[in-house]
């Protein structure tokens, strides 16, 4: 009896580290203002890249294949 | 065994910090000339191939200089025109840029290679790796050559327009590698005579910290007495027209009056900053008016065989 209220009386240590200033609950990253909105921007960034370069994948294709573009094995 | 791991700061580096990675005044003057090589290039190429082959020449030169500014971002930090770019001002880590440089670099190589030709794709790959590596990371920092053998990076842009059009190299854009080639040397030193302080402060061993100022002015008028013929030798060459031929001696004529002015000046750089902002002026020039000699030509030769029919 005395032993496990001993061990009821414990605080269990934390799983994580205390939080940080920045961090959020245990342990991970709590972006600051200007770092959300720079990860906006990269992002809004990054996808219009990726668009762009489809488009001249896409506009390629037309130009290297012409008419040829529908022609395909039935 | 313990592991420590590093805290990393989530990135504050906005948009417009990783298009300044890109130096996009350099990468414009890259585009123009690559893009008059293009143009002057016999044969055809369709537009979008000719667009696709500009963009992959874009971002080539903007890679180059992310892997730059990567690499140089220590005397970056120590010179006042360079110390206001991102990785200096902490926005942008170094890992970041070299990233983003790579990768930058890899797609418009593989880019080019794929949609365009393998000879343009194989060409700017050297040009990227001579900027990065045989000027940036070499000589950049070890001989007041740096300028004259790195200038070559530079120079190519028109033969890698020349060759995504005819998919090999000739001899008109060697000549137009050659006016860039020598036209860098007086306009960096032009530059580097009133930044002197600023590359000895940051260990960059320029001509006029190494050799002096007389010696860079005398250098400098060396330099523009090649480069005011090389600059005439397309309309010699005939493939440039009386208008080119016109822009070039009289652009020619002024750059060795400013070489001549920049050598007689004994206090100040009044004439260094004019040699400056005029060789600028001068490679335009040279290049705009060969492009409108070529593009009207065209439109005439056009109009004369469709009157003729």
């Amino acid at each position: 009896m005395t032993i496990v209220s001993d061990a009821m009386d414990e605080t269990p240590p934390p799983p994580f580290p205390a939080p940080l200033a920045g961090e959020g609950q245990g342990g991970g990253i709590r972006l600051t203002e200007r770092q959300l909105r720079a990860r906006r921007s990269r992002s809004i960034a990054i996808a219009l890249a990726l668009g762009a370069f489809v488009v001249v994948i896409f506009l390629v294709t037309l130009v290297k294949l012409g008419s040829n573009v529908l022609t395909r094995p039935m | 065994m313990s592991v420590t791991l590093a805290r990393i700061e989530p990135s504050i580096a906005g948009v417009g910090d990783y298009v300044a990675l890109l130096k996009p005044r350099v990468m414009s003057l890259v585009v123009f000339t690559a893009l008059v090589g293009l143009l002057i290039a016999p044969g055809h190429v369709h537009p979008v191939i000719a667009l696709t082959a500009l963009l992959c020449i874009a971002v080539g030169a903007g890679a180059a200089g992310a892997l730059n500014m990567w690499y140089d971002a220590d005397i970056d930090a120590r010179m006042l025109r360079t110390a206001g770019r991102p990785i200096p001002q902490g926005r942008v880590t170094p890992g970041e840029a070299a990233g983003f440089g790579l990768t930058l670099a890899v797609f418009a190589v593989a880019t080019l290679g794929l949609l365009v030709n393998w000879v343009s794709a194989s060409l700017l790959a050297f040009t990227i790796a001579f900027y990065v590596v045989i000027y940036t990371m070499w000589l950049k920092r070890s001989t007041p050559q740096n300028i004259v053998i790195g200038g070559a990076a530079g120079a190519l842009p028109p033969i890698i327009g020349w060759a995504a059009v005819t998919g090999g190299v000739a001899v008109e854009p060697i000549v137009l590698f050659l006016i860039i080639f020598f036209w860098t040397p007086p306009h960096f030193w032009a530059l580097s005579l009133y930044r002197a302080e600023d590359y000895a402060r940051a260990g960059i061993p320029m001509l006029p910290v190494v050799a002096g100022e007389a010696e860079t002015r005398r250098q400098i008028v060396i330099y523009t007495l090649i480069l005011a013929p090389l600059g005439v030798a397309p309309w010699f060459m005939g493939f440039a027209g009386a208008l080119y031929g016109i822009a070039a001696i009289a652009g020619g004529a002024a750059m060795i009056a400013l070489a001549l002015r920049v050598r007689a000046e004994r206090h100040g750089h009044v004439a260094s900053k004019q040699m400056f902002g005029f060789s600028i002026l001068y490679l335009f020039l040279l290049f705009a008016v060969l492009l409108a000699d070529r593009l009207w030509g065209g439109l005439a030769a056009q109009a004369v065989s469709h009157f003729a029919a």
